[in-house]
């Protein structure tokens, strides 16, 4: 008798003896075993319709009943994780921990364009884009990528102080934060205790049935987000199938590159790869690239595998991600719109056509695009506030204020923050100065950090004569965003007017490095060199 | 059409004031940060965001709880 207990619920599994004798005795009192197949049948159909958590009760019912049945366990594993599943090539996300102190990168001088965290040739049109907290260009659509990169020029100090929130920013690391997450919503799922104890679980036993090994993999990676206790099913199940079973590598690939060990990760991917051509495998395998730095790697293999899988929108959007990433703008609309051609109803394609076709000064054709994810549905505070200003600037002044009223009432605190400062741009268009600074105000006072809604409260003041208030506004606003350029040079002018002509010259500089091309910035540091050299 | 052939027959002198000074100076203005646009959230985002709102709910609940039954 090997009867393993495998958690404090109750659930034991059998050997096939004791099943067995279970089915004998359970043949003899036939009424109950109707009921319980009822049952069965019952968890059976919510589980189809995605009803997790009901089909969850029922199944912890059977088994206090027969703590010995197979299926239900199995049947509850899988109810379990599919509750909490999360497309997590999607929802990865790096942290602190990993962008900071990693060693994966190759090169620590990368050469311009081969590098997502120094990206450099910043094309034209691409300094308009403002920027999220933590220095990269806003993006269509909120994601892992946009978040991860960091921009060379931000030190540590700014790393560090930049909030978690939705505007972008970053756990402090990448497993813990999952882990939090997914950690809280499994023991809450669980009152009695965790459903199946890791520490007991008899791992050789299980990796040796393929039916059961699979599900229990992904019950450990998704449900108890323990990498370490998947990893060592993994390694014993795929020796038990002879390293034949390209699904058990690739599930090796994700335990590793979980833990850090991208190299590891890379090489189960690439095996992987050779046993059978996979869409996830390639985007995992990409992913490793982009955690290495290596941008025109990961666009190689990409091109590649849209060989076998030609027009494959998950694989293109990926491709349109790195360039955005590498600040090459028309490469990545050029995929964006491949994949919208392909995928008529994609969002973050559409939400970035938007995006570029805005800050290229083309408003009303944003309008059309951002009009489209409306239609099909998408309803949320910033799809309103984007609307309303891609309206303010098409000049159809009437959608304006409905759509911010709309954006007002579907935001959280964070997005307030945002709406807000888009408002104060409309007061200003309409010359209502006192409009803008209590916008303005209510938008610091949502996002204390909120650098440009800081800078034009600084340039409002200005134009009252203001002048400490102003200057207090602008350093704020330079030492929180020091990746941008308008504050940098806002303080310089201010200098320059007030005569501290050194003060003004720094920071002029501090300007020119934020943004290299800008004219008013040149002009005025060649003022300043005359006046030095006339010294 | 006949206006573009009675334009084409006939050119407008230039004309350049020969007298006064043309000045242009250029003067430096205090800008603006540009508005923003805002990055949609994905639909995995949305999930996640959600799951942990329950998550937080359900732990409040049973925190409330706890120390409910804890006074009595």
């Amino acid at each position: 008798m090997s009867d393993k207990r495998l958690g404090s619920g109750g659930a034991r599994l059998v050997d096939d003896q004791q099943q067995q004798q279970q089915q004998q005795q359970s043949s003899s009192s036939g009424g109950e075993q109707l009921g319980t197949s009822m049952e069965l049948f019952q968890a059976l159909s919510l589980f189809r319709r995605k009803k997790y958590e009901q089909c969850c009760q029922i199944c912890s019912e059977l088994l206090r009943k027969s703590p010995l049945d197979q299926a239900v366990w199995l049947l509850k594993m899988r109810a379990l994780t599919l509750q909490v599943y999360v497309d997590d090539i999607e929802a990865e996300e790096q942290g602190l921990a990993e962008t900071l102190l990693d060693n994966d990168t190759i090169a620590s001088m990368p050469r311009p364009g081969t590098s997502l965290r120094q990206p450099g040739t910043a094309l034209p049109g691409q300094a308009m884009r403002p920027r999220t907290q933590t220095g990269r260009p806003v993006t269509g659509v909120l994601r892992p990528a946009t978040q991860s990169a960091m921009d060379g020029s931000q030190s540590l100090e700014q790393v560090l102080r930049t909030p978690r929130t939705g505007a972008a920013g970053r756990p402090i690391t990448a497993s813990g934060a999952r882990s939090i997450r997914l950690g809280t919503a499994s023991m809450l799922t669980e009152p009695g205790g965790p459903f199946i104890q890791l520490s007991r679980l008899n791992v050789s036993k299980y990796a040796s049935q393929p039916s059961i090994a699979k599900a229990l993999f992904e019950y450990i990676y998704h449900h108890e987000n323990d990498p370490r206790y998947a990893l060592d099913l993994a390694v014993q199940a795929t020796q038990v199938c002879q390293y034949k079973d390209w699904w058990w590598k690739l599930q090796l690939g994700k335990c590793y590159y979980m833990l850090g060990l991208t190299r590891d990760a890379e090489q189960q991917f690439r095996s992987a790869l050779r046993d059978s051509k996979n869409i996830e495998t390639v985007l995992r395998l990409v992913r490793v690239y982009i955690r290495l730095d290596q941008p025109l790697a990961a666009l190689e293999l990409c091109k590649k595998s849209l060989d076998y899988f030609p027009n494959d929108v998950s694989i293109l959007c990926e491709m349109a991600r790195v360039f955005e990433g590498l600040n090459n703008v028309t490469m990545s609309v050029k995929y964006y719109k491949i994949i919208a051609q392909e995928d008529a109803s994609n969002t973050e394609a559409i939400a970035s056509i938007g995006l570029h076709h805005f800050y290229n000064d083309q408003p009303e054709i944003a309008v059309r695009y951002y009009r489209r994810l409306l239609q099909m549905g998408v309803h949320n505070a910033e799809l309103f506030n984007n609307l309303a200003l891609c309206c303010f600037y098409a000049q159809q002044y009437d959608h304006t204020i409905s759509c911010f009223e709309r954006a007002l009432s579907l935001a959280t605190e964070e997005a307030l923050a945002d709406v807000w400062y888009n408002i104060s741009h409309v007061a200003i268009c309409a010359g209502d100065w006192i409009m803008a600074l209590q916008c303005l105000r209510l938008s610091i006072h949502y996002d204390s950090k909120h650098a440009p809604a800081l800078n034009n409260l600084g340039a409002l003041e200005m134009k009252n004569q203001n002048v400490a208030e102003a200057r207090v506004y602008f350093h704020a606003a330079a030492s929180i965003a020091s990746f941008a350029y308008e504050p940098h040079f806002n303080s310089a002018l201010l200098a320059y007017n007030t005569g501290d002509l050194q003060t003004s010259y720094i920071a002029v500089q501090k300007a020119m490095d934020a943004y290299p091309e800008h004219a008013d910035s040149k002009s005025l540091l060649k003022k300043l060199q005359r006046y030095f050299t006339y010294m | 059409m006949s206006e573009a052939k009675d334009k084409s027959s006939f050119n407008i002198d230039v004309v350049l004031p020969q007298q006064g000074l043309l000045y242009s100076e250029h003067t430096f203005d205090y800008i603006l940060c540009k508005p923003k646009l805002m990055p949609l959230k994905s639909v995995t985002l949305e999930k996640l965001e959600k799951m942990q709102k329950e998550a937080y709910e359900k732990l409040k609940e049973m925190q409330e709880q706890d120390q409910v039954t804890g006074v009595h």
